[in-house]
């Protein structure tokens, strides 16, 4: 029986681009969040004032203020929906308690809901060719239409600021994967610590043929996209934790830890936060604390990223989140796929533009870190329901792959994503017998 | 514009709600001694009202046509064509020069005025004489003024018996020289101008013959009725006939409104004046687009009926004005300046404003849809607004608390700055607007102390004034107004800060701009949400008052409208017997049923009276011109067939006899009433169901108040041998219906269970049938409803409309049950007198309440409502209640020095105040405060404090005050029916064990205090400042980051949801907030998320080793 020849893992070279994510300088000093509409207004607008000459040359270009009856013009603002069914805090003070629990849906969207146009002097109403469905609070956009005898802006033509420039991509000739999973829920009744171990075995090259280790050892890196525990919220939500119950609120790290222990003695691991991670929750959220891995932080190996995160490897830009900028789209407007949402903030160029209205967000007062500058070459959503992936091809040969990953610990699917051409293909793994 | 609280421009405290709730009727204890008269009881129509006519003669040295144009050319041409965009409608040509079409309009406002009599139309008379002015709008938008002549004031005296023709001229001319002596410096050439011998009957007691002489006295001004009925009241020496006092009729009757009457106007009407019946004004008086002159014979008042039913499409304006205050001041006008004026004008049944602007002092950048108009000095702010009303010509003008701040303020300031041309706000060219000092009272209403402001010829409609008379709510501000009417928070902008805004550039000042329009437009909204307009219009048409009587007057004066209506049909004068007012003359109130208290587990019935009191005067034919008093009882020798013996004792005929005028009165509004509610079943249209809606409510409002007008021992009529009969066949009914039900549904009479009343009172009576189901407790209730009904003199109804179940009863006028009207689904929860609106008791308390019953009730949970009380209290102690839901608010209506006795919120403002004189509240602000711990045996009243500095300075609550003082009872209450020893188990349980208290940041020890870090993990002291954790701890660092981190989440989601909800009210995304609504629920919330995340982010970093 011949002695396999040892294999070599790939090397792959990686530039971690987190930095615009941190928020260590930053302080609460009472703040408020107009400031980041009010640099993502300035910032889009000079993009949007750049595009207009091509897109409508012979139209002026107003304020809402300077809006006049009747007269064909440009203006340029940040959207806001009015939207019946969005919960409010305020809810909570009604004053009479309505006999019949109301039913959550998936979605606030109602059929009353409309669009104003928002800029420095004012807001106006829009009416035409705008479906409310398929925007939302904080997008920039510049809108062609006139002022109707109602007071409202009759749309016409939007016009959005479209994918961001793209870096070239080098050619490279060989296969080098990378390994996207999220969801693992660790701690949880879905997590299923089996599936889970066959993935690391896989990936480590444990398992499987030689075929199948050669593959394995084209994998380069892993990302884990956020909610990797799951903590009972019982023990968090600062009530005394009985003396006995204080060590298992720890019981799911540790075991995640142990588990990446072995993945990072292998390979590169990214991990991100996600809404359920101890971490905080504001985007952008902050790389999850090394004191919870106790054993993989001391692999250099392993590397505790931000969520959004963003890194380039061999060249590859990649840019992805735990998920809540895709999810709360979702819930406040409509698209036949989750790839759509990806694809309408790439095209809006802001990764989160319901941040911070639906979506909790730190209150920047001099940047909107969201602002997507430069068109990834590879762009991922963490905890989805399901794998999709579409390659999106931008007007300026722009090739942007999108990725859903779904929930691991409820799909038993990991997400692979081959540099050499942006292929992506998926590891499935299954305990039960039937699969 | 909110009361209180707040504002650059600030108001006088709303006063307190109505202490006598607006309860319909009396009720006092069965078998209390002396229970209070009806009108101590909250009785409507029990208010005193000071009914004067006040002449305002003419100014003859009116402004000449060219001095009045020459105030506009003075100003601004380019401002005066930006106002004339909003003129009326042009008049059609043949109305604006000929006479030959018939023109119809929609009144008002009618006043009148003493000036010259009409040479043309009444070419025998000569002197001063009342003329009467009718304001109104025509169907295509043309305002109207028509000066009606010809109209004099009168009033009656019973002709003593034995006077002859030659008699009456004697006592004129006696009258006359009596008048001439007391009215020494009128130079009215003849003050009597006749005395009329008339066939009348007076509306007191029955009478057996149908008439008796009557003197009706014409006098030449409205104001002589009054001095002339003192003279008569007092005595006066008639030759032959020696010295004798009068008692006189309907003398009491304002000019105004005794014209209505004859003329069978009522208020809002349509009025037509036919073609060839007038005149043109020779010359013109007023701003109107039309004056006529015309007879007040050949005026025609078409009934609300049909076309007639609809409103004109009346002008109406809403405003706001701005002042910059000073620092730690009330905005006085003889000190602070008028900044900022927003309007919008809308056309009565249109959703959008026509007009919008602002008018600003210095420069203020453009606003969306808008027209700012900005002006260097005040001067020009208020002669533009004055320009603005005349040229858009408003109808209505309405606004929050304008009458007692907005227009007295404008009118002190322009007199402060001597700007004689500013109130020049009226309709009549050179009328002065006019500005007293009024109290209403008000048994119903209270106490108020107004600023009266007479606009002549524009109705003034205060939204707040309306509130307070309609609605009882905890707050009046306008904040908590629209929040409870609109669903919508208001911005709120401290005062501090509107005189930085204004200081600042044209940016801020567009930013309070912006504000100051908000503000202008919510009471529009109010208007048109609550139907104001229309329900107001509808009361004035049924109760035949004018529209302006609706806000200023009490209840009293629409039933007199309406009795002297009808007395006039009958040929009935009416005495005038003010009330004395001593309330000495008591009589026993309604019947309450001892309550037997307890949770109900089974549908308990309930059967109410429907119009109870309306119905029991209809069917025992109780009036005024129906009684009999004792002496005449045995004069009259009447057939005691005909007689109705009340259970009080009194004796009033049967209709046969003499059918009362009152019960046709009650028949009359409730036929109508049944018609309004068919028609609104029929009616599509959206206004015309709004316009029938709301005579419906106006019909309902008035049946009821007929009692009440009998039962006022200071009002216009008393008659409490009506009153006290009402009550006691009340009663009667209601024992007696306890009685039936009691005799019939047992078990003897076939029936599954015993029925058993568990509470009774005035108008309804609850029963437990015993039936486990609803369904059936619904088919007993109706059945027991019809077998009563059929026992009672009609057209008295007993009917069966609600189950509650479950029912928890607590004491009389104490319950809270499920309100079912069918037996699928329950309508609603439903509770009495619990308080969960008082506005002394924090929200803790009110959400406690209603989370409770809601538990107890819907959830049918009660060891869930204990466990969630249990909660509550543990919270309480441990110091994890929310902050704002331990604020209570209290109005600072005087200053410290004024209260008696020292009270928490006076003394806060004083601390504040010594703090910091900017930010303390001052009078007719809302104060907000929480109880905080104190030194052993400090007073209440110093144990108050700010919530903003409780929050930055983490003083400690007291939670032993808010357990005893604001908890406790309440709770108690709720469960003490259900629960046994539920003081021990809910406010002594082992919950109540662990307390938590924070230390204060500023207290004197601290100052001598090293910090120290303590290990995050066991509060251990640590010494390394670098460290986190105690040796001890080192291994449990992922839990406790977890904690620290979660903390740090919660925070976070708090902290957005807050902010994004503020940019959400405020309607701007790039914009800061700069509310500070104490109302607002989050507001100290929202300043605690800010501080707590800080803090919080500290403690996370510390983990950054």
């Amino acid at each position: 029986m011949p002695v396999p020849m040892p294999m070599e893992r790939k090397q792959a070279s990686y530039s971690n681009l987190d930095e615009r994510y941190g928020i260590q300088g930053e302080k609460y000093q009472g703040q408020q969040y107009s400031h980041i509409y009010f640099t993502r207004l300035h910032h889009m607008r000079n993009l949007l004032h750049a595009l207009v000459p091509s897109w409508k040359p012979q139209l002026p270009v107003t304020t809402v203020l300077g809006l006049e009856e009747g007269k064909d013009c440009i203006i340029v603002g940040t959207l806001y929906k009015h939207m019946k069914l969005k919960p409010s805090i305020l809810d909570e003070y009604s004053k009479e308690r309505s006999a019949i629990p109301l039913v959550k849906p998936h979605n606030f969207m109602h059929p009353d809901d409309h669009l104003v146009l928002e800029d420095e002097s004012g807001r106006v109403t829009l009416a035409g060719a705008i479906p409310p469905a398929a925007f939302v609070t904080g997008v920039v956009v510049a809108l062609h239409g006139k002022e109707t005898s109602a007071g409202n802006f009759l749309v016409e033509d939007v016009l959005e600021a479209g994918l961001p420039p793209q870096t070239a991509l080098s050619c490279a000739d060989e296969d080098k994967y990378v390994v996207f999973v999220s969801g693992l829920s660790v701690g949880s009744g879905t997590f299923n610590p089996l599936q889970f171990q066959l993935l690391i075995d896989h990936i480590t090259g444990h398992l499987g043929d030689e075929n199948e280790q050669t593959i394995a050892s084209n994998i380069v890196r892993v990302v884990v996209a956020g909610n990797s525990v799951h903590i009972a919220p019982r023990f968090v939500n600062g009530q005394t934790v009985a003396s006995k119950d204080q060590s298992r609120i720890a019981e799911p790290i540790k075991e995640l830890d142990i588990m990446l222990t072995q993945l990072v003695a292998s390979l590169p691991v990214d991990i991100m936060p996600g809404c359920q991670d101890p971490a905080n929750f504001s985007l952008p959220q902050q790389p999850l604390h090394r004191c919870l891995f106790s054993g993989a932080s001391t692999y250099n190996t392993f590397s505790s990223c931000s969520n959004p995160h963003q890194f380039e490897l061999d060249s590859v830009q990649f840019l992805g989140t735990s998920g809540q900028n895709i999810d709360d789209l979702y819930k406040y407007s409509d698209a036949k796929d989750k790839l759509e949402f990806m694809e309408r903030t790439l095209r809006w160029r802001h990764l989160a533009p319901t941040a911070p209205n639906s979506l909790g967000c730190y209150p920047y007062t001099d940047k909107d870190p969201f602002l997507i500058e430069s068109c990834p070459h590879a762009y991922f959503v963490g905890n989805q329901d399901k794998y999709e992936t579409r390659l999106l091809e931008g007007p300026e040969k722009q090739k942007v792959r999108l990725i859903c990953i779904p929930r691991f610990s409820e799909s038993g699917i990991a997400v692979m994503l081959n540099l050499r051409n942006l292929e992506c293909s998926t590891l499935s793994f299954s305990t039960s017998f039937d699969a | 514009m909110s009361s209180g609280g707040r504002g650059g421009k600030r108001r006088a405290p709303p006063p307190p709600a109505p202490s006598g709730a607006a309860a319909k009727r009396a009720h006092p204890n069965p078998g209390t001694p002396q229970p209070p008269p009806p009108a101590a009881a909250a009785a409507p129509g029990a208010e005193e009202e000071d009914m004067m006519d006040e002449d305002v003669f003419l100014d003859e040295s009116i402004l000449a046509e060219d001095e009045a144009a020459l105030l506009m050319i003075q100003r601004d041409e380019a401002l005066a064509s930006r106002l004339a965009r909003w003129k009326r409608p042009a008049l059609p040509a043949d109305l604006a020069t000929g006479c030959s079409r018939t023109v119809a309009f929609q009144q008002l406002e009618i006043d009148y005025v003493i000036g010259e009599s009409h040479k043309e139309l009444l070419p025998n008379s000569s002197g001063p004489a009342a003329i009467l002015r009718i304001f109104g709008v025509t169907r295509e938008g043309h305002s109207i003024c028509c000066q009606v002549h010809g109209f004099e004031p009168y009033f009656y005296i019973g002709c003593p018996s034995g006077m002859g023709p030659d008699d009456i001229s004697r006592f004129h001319q006696t009258l006359e020289g009596r008048m001439k002596e007391s009215n020494r410096s009128s130079n009215v050439p003849r003050f009597v101008k006749r005395v009329e011998l008339v066939q009348k009957q007076t509306i007191m007691h029955y009478q057996t013959q149908q008439s008796q002489p009557f003197l009706k006295i014409v006098v030449a001004l409205p104001t002589m009725v009054a001095s002339c009925r003192g003279i008569l009241e007092r005595g006066i020496t008639i030759e032959g006939l020696g010295s004798k006092s009068f008692l006189t009729y309907e003398s009491n009757i304002l000019f105004a409104l005794r014209f209505m009457i004859d003329c069978n106007i009522v208020g809002g009407n349509w009025i037509g004046v036919p073609a060839g019946k007038y005149r043109k004004a020779a010359r013109v008086m007023s701003y109107c687009q039309l004056e006529l002159d015309c007879l007040y014979s050949d005026l025609v008042s078409h009934a609300a009926e049909g076309e007639y039913s609809k409103m004109a499409p009346f002008r109406i304006l809403s405003f706001d004005i701005e002042c910059a205050g000073r620092k730690g001041h009330f905005p006085e006008p003889t000190h602070d300046p008028v900044i900022q004026i927003a309007n919008l004008v809308t056309h009565q049944g249109e959703g959008q404003p026509f007009v919008r602007n602002v008018m600003t002092l210095k420069s203020c950048s453009p606003i969306v849809g808008v027209d700012v108009m900005s002006f260097d000095t005040e001067r020009d702010i208020l002669l533009a607004w004055r320009d603005l009303i005349r040229e858009v010509d408003p109808d209505i003008i309405i606004g929050y608390n304008i009458c007692k701040f907005d227009l007295p303020y404008l009118i002190e300031r322009a007199e402060v700055l001597k700007i004689t041309e500013f109130p020049l706000l009226g309709r009549i060219r050179n009328g002065r607007v006019r500005v007293r000092d009024t109290t209403f009272s008000s048994r119903q209403y209270g106490v108020r102390e107004s600023k009266d402001v007479t606009i002549e010829g524009r109705v003034q409609f205060d939204l707040l004034q309306a509130m307070q008379r309609d609605y009882k709510l905890s707050s009046y501000s306008l904040n908590s107004v629209s929040a409870h009417f609109l669903g919508e928070q208001k911005e709120d902008v401290h005062h501090s800060i509107i005189s930085d805004l204004q200081n600042g550039n044209s940016e801020t000042r567009r930013r309070l701009a912006v504000y100051c329009l908000k503000d202008a437009y919510l009471p529009q909204r109010l208007l048109d949400k609550l139907m104001y307009i229309y329900n107001y219009v509808e009361m004035a048409r049924v109760t035949g008052v004018p529209i302006s009587f609706l806000l200023s007057r009490g209840q009293s004066i629409k039933v007199l409208s309406q009795l002297l209506r009808k007395a006039k049909q009958k040929n009935l004068v009416i005495p005038n017997i003010k009330g004395q007012g001593s309330g000495q003359d008591t009589f026993e109130g309604a019947t309450v049923l001892e309550a037997r208290a307890g949770f109900y587990e089974k549908p308990i019935a309930t059967l109410d009276f429907a119009s109870l009191y309306p119905s029991i005067m209809m069917a025992y034919n109780l009036c005024y011109c129906t009684l009999v008093p004792p002496e005449d009882a045995r004069k009259l020798n009447l057939p005691p067939e005909s007689l109705n013996k009340t259970p009080s004792g009194e004796i009033f005929v049967k209709p046969e006899l003499q059918k009362g005028i009152l019960p046709e009165i009650l028949e009359e509004l409730l036929a109508a009433r049944k018609r309004a509610k068919a028609d609104l079943k029929e009616a599509k249209d959206p206004l015309e169901r709004a316009v029938l809606d709301g005579r419906q409510l106006a019909l309902k409002i008035s049946a009821n108040s007929v009692y009440g007008f009998t039962g006022a021992t200071v009002g216009q009529l008393p008659c409490l041998e009506i009153s006290s009969s009402v009550t006691s066949y009340g009663r009667q009914m209601i024992e007696h219906t306890k009685k039936l039900v009691e005799d019939k549904f047992t078990t003897v009479g076939g029936y599954e269970h015993n029925a058993e009343v568990i509470y009774g009172d005035t108008d309804s009576v609850m029963v437990q049938f015993g039936a486990s189901t609803i369904e059936d407790a619904m088919k007993l209730g109706r059945e027991a409803a019809d077998y009563i009904s059929g026992t009672f003199t009609k057209p008295i109804k007993l009917e069966f409309e609600k189950v509650y179940f479950p029912y928890l009863l607590i004491s009389k006028k104490r319950y809270a049950g499920l309100y079912w009207t069918n037996p699928e689904k329950f309508d609603k929860m439903d509770a009495k007198g619990i308080e969960t609106v008082r506005r002394d008791n924090c929200l803790l308390v009110k959400n406690l309440v209603t989370e409770c019953l809601h538990k107890i009730l819907v959830d049918r949970d009660i060891p869930g409502a204990v466990q969630y009380v249990k909660n509550t209290i543990s919270d309480l102690l441990m110091n994890r209640v929310d902050l704002s839901l331990l604020v209570i608010t209290k109005g600072l209506t005087k200053t410290g020095e004024d209260y008696a006795v020292k009270a928490a919120h006076v003394e806060l403002a004083e601390r504040m105040r010594k703090r910091d004189p900017a930010t303390a509240p001052t009078v007719g602000d809302r104060v907000p405060y929480v109880i905080i711990k104190a030194a052993k045996g400090a007073k209440a009243y110093e144990k108050s404090e700010d919530p903003i500095y409780v929050l930055d300075n983490n003083i400690p609550i007291d939670p032993q005050y808010y357990l005893e003082n604001q908890i406790s009872k309440p709770l108690l209450r709720i469960f003490e029916p259900i629960l046994k020893n539920a003081s021990k188990e809910l406010l002594h349980g082992s919950h109540t064990r662990s307390v938590s208290i924070s230390t204060p940041s500023n207290s004197g020890i601290m100052k001598f205090a090293k910090k120290q870090l303590t290990c995050l993990g066991c509060k251990a002291v640590i010494s390394g400042a670098s460290q986190t954790l105690c040796s001890h701890c080192k291994g449990r660092e992922a839990e406790l980051y977890c904690k620290t981190v979660a903390n740090v989440s919660d925070l976070e989601v708090l902290f957005g949801r807050l902010w994004t909800q503020c940019q959400e009210c405020q309607g701007s995304l790039h914009q800061d907030v700069l509310c500070t609504s104490r109302d607002c629920p989050i507001f100290y919330r929202r300043r605690k998320a800010q501080k707590d995340m800080a803090e919080a982010r500290l403690q996370l970093d510390r983990w950054d080793f």
